[in-house]
């Protein structure tokens, strides 16, 4: 069948931020849903956030209440949300309170009271709120069977998009024949981690178009629910291909290490222990960019943007200028409840707000501890997820980490996420003629021939300064503990002075 | 009392009058229907009723009766029955005689506590637009609603 044959499914707007990208576009119009959960989980806000999108005076909304919350406090409740808008009552959206019909008749007489206002008000929307209450004597659930595929065929054939919204708990999900009849299935969840409230959304099932899979967080703001997607909205977005553009660092001796600076695109990893100027580094990164007109991020987790500006100044870097004319962000991601996905989103909503070309998270370890506990477990593939969707659309991202120094071992990370860099330069303290001395080196470049060479390096007032040639006179240096050999350079190591061999 | 206040808001009062007068002149083109207070309650019932269901009218019917009875002795003869209509009040449920040739301004406090308690529990802007579909032809604005926010 070509495409032309092909029905078109029109896809309606959720009205949940992130949601749409979610189910992969917006709802699949006429389609029959249910929305799960347990009590208090969001199904209701998430059902009112559609209807509020897309109900008009043309094609009004039903929302149908059973048992359960009385109308008049959910109404009460839900106002407060900032989507509630009162002038769509009743004209767009009606309430139509059934617990009466549900109390003294049966299913077959809520069926005909639907069907009776449906036919009335040919609505493009219609709820159920919610219609597991219908039903609580183990007999009956035959009837709701019969219910819901009657209901389902019914407003089916009068073009009406539908949820039915119904408590269920996670282990009743298996062999449920009401499940079968819906077109999409959406299971909210929401456990208690440690101190904290972790919320998620699954697309159990979504005919017609391809949802993205897997667990999605989201929250309950003023707004209403807010999901985030596992892909952060950019399955979308076509990968660049690599420029084979290097940015530089601002420190020409450290560029040269790098055989001309980062390669467009990457992810970089600055790993070092504590004072060995990570965000030093990371500071003159964001800076050359700014300095080059490239709009640039930073993500603080432990020191507030003033601080972060003014650290800058006092090496002699203007991170002021670039954030008044809009080209620099700092980010202070510090509230302790987030979830991995939502901290993630703010940092992908500033990164296309102002066209970021470069991003440093200052520091993993930190944001790490700005998350709820019961995020923390993603906190990895999270980061995956982050990284793989930035640098897919050309933003290079340099982010730092704290490693505990060992005189036995030469860690990049505590947290197994070399995979995740494609380069990761390497700071450490040696020991070095009673001295606490500092030495920097590449460790990997993917695809990119970097230096092999070991440079100690001082923190001045103007930064980062790579001093004099490669550490010759000494062995064992990433040891921490070196021995001095007395090996000074030869003229043929003099002339290696890049550290780059010359490509063959 | 919880604190609400002895008397219906002036507010809600001026808009409860405004309604009875509205059907009351409505029925003044016409072949008499019946009390502006029923007329008015009827209304609510219907339009409310909708969507909090009977048994939710009544509950705020009851709530409005019991505030308002204190300042309008009168009321204390009315009931409200579980789908909400209101009795007790004159000879039979058609021939209301709530208004002020029989229990001084028993109607419009009647009324008006019912107003009050919906903005109490759905605010202002959600009550006129309540208010708004059940007479579109009177030009509710939110004038009534800046005296009190109490019941």
């Amino acid at each position: 069948m070509s495409t032309q044959d092909k029905v078109k499914i029109n896809k309606l707007p959720t009205g949940v931020p992130g949601l749409d990208e979610i189910v992969g576009g917006g709802l699949p119009e006429f389609s029959f849903n249910i929305i799960a959960g347990a009590p208090g989980s969001g199904k209701t806000t998430l059902a009112h956030q559609f209807v509020f999108a897309n109900a008009s005076p043309e094609r009004p909304a039903l929302y149908f209440t059973v048992l359960g919350e009385s109308a008049i406090k959910m109404l009460r409740y839900q106002q407060q949300y900032t989507f509630f808008d009162p002038a769509k009552l009743p004209g767009s959206i009606r309430f139509i309170n059934l617990s009466q019909v549900v109390l003294e008749q049966d299913l077959g007489a809520v069926l005909a009271e639907i069907t009776k206002e449906v036919e009335k008000a040919n609505p493009a929307v219609v709820v159920v709120d919610s219609f597991r209450t219908m039903v609580r004597k183990p007999e009956s659930q035959m009837d709701l069977q019969s219910f819901i595929q009657r209901l389902a065929l019914f407003l089916a054939s009068w073009q009406a998009t539908t949820f039915l919204i119904g408590e269920y708990a996670e282990e009743e999900l298996r062999d449920n024949p009401i499940f079968t009849v819906a077109d999409g299935l959406f299971w909210l969840r929401q456990t208690t981690e440690r101190n904290s409230i972790v919320r998620k959304l699954q697309i159990i099932k979504l005919r017609g178009q391809d949802s993205v899979p897997g667990l999605h967080t989201f929250r309950i703001t003023d707004a209403g629910v807010q999901a985030f997607s596992r892909t952060f909205g950019l399955t979308a977005r076509k990968r660049k291909p690599p420029s084979g553009r290097r940015l530089s660092f601002g420190i020409p001796e450290l560029d040269k290490m790098l055989d001309g600076g980062v390669r467009e695109g990457d992810s970089v990893l600055v790993a070092g222990s504590s004072g060995t100027g990570k965000s030093v580094l990371a500071t003159q990164f964001i800076a050359e960019g700014t300095r080059q007109g490239e709009p640039g991020i930073v993500a603080v987790f432990e020191e507030r943007p003033e601080a972060y500006t003014e650290r800058a100044t006092s090496l002699g870097l203007d991170l002021e200028t670039p954030q008044k004319d809009g080209k620099l962000t700092i980010l202070y991601l510090r509230p302790l409840d987030l979830s991995v996905d939502e901290t993630m989103q703010s940092i992908l909503d500033a990164v296309q707000k102002i066209g970021a070309k470069r991003l440093v998270i200052d520091s993993l370890a930190g944001f790490e501890m700005a998350l709820s506990p019961g995020f923390r477990a993603d906190f990895r593939e999270s980061l995956y997820r982050m990284i793989f969707a930035l640098t897919g659309i050309g933003v290079t991202i340099l982010s730092t980490v704290e490693v505990d120094e060992s005189f036995t071992e030469f860690p990049f990370s505590t947290y197994s996420i070399s995979f995740l860099c494609d380069d990761i330069l390497r700071l450490r303290y040696v020991s070095i003629d009673g001295q606490l001395r500092k030495i920097m080196v590449v460790i990997k470049m993917r695809g990119g021939n970097h230096a092999k060479d070991i440079r100690e390096y001082e923190i001045t007032s103007k930064g980062v300064v790579i001093l004099g040639k490669r550490l010759t006179e000494y062995q064992s240096l990433i040891s921490g503990i070196p021995m001095y050999s007395g090996r000074s350079s030869s003229p043929v190591e003099s002339s290696k002075d890049t550290g780059i061999e010359p490509s063959s | 009392m919880h604190g609400e206040n002895m008397t219906a808001a002036p507010g809600m009062r001026d808009l409860a009058q405004r309604l009875l007068d509205y059907e009351a002149g409505a029925g003044k083109s016409s072949e008499p229907v019946g009390s502006p207070t029923l007329l008015v309650y009827e209304k609510l019932r219907q339009s409310l009723g909708e969507f909090v269901g009977a048994a939710g009218f009544q509950s705020l019917a009851t709530r409005a009766l019991t505030l308002a009875t204190p300042e309008a002795p009168g009321l204390s003869v009315a009931r409200v029955a579980a789908d909400g209509c209101l009795h007790g009040l004159g000879g039979t449920e058609t021939q209301f005689e709530i208004d002020k040739d029989q229990v001084g301004d028993g109607g419009a406090i009647l009324i008006a506590r019912l107003l009050g308690l919906l903005r109490l529990f759905l605010g202002e802007a959600l009550t006129l637009s309540l208010l708004r579909n059940a007479w579109p032809d009177e030009a509710i604005d939110d004038r009534n609603f800046e005296n009190g926010r109490k019941a």
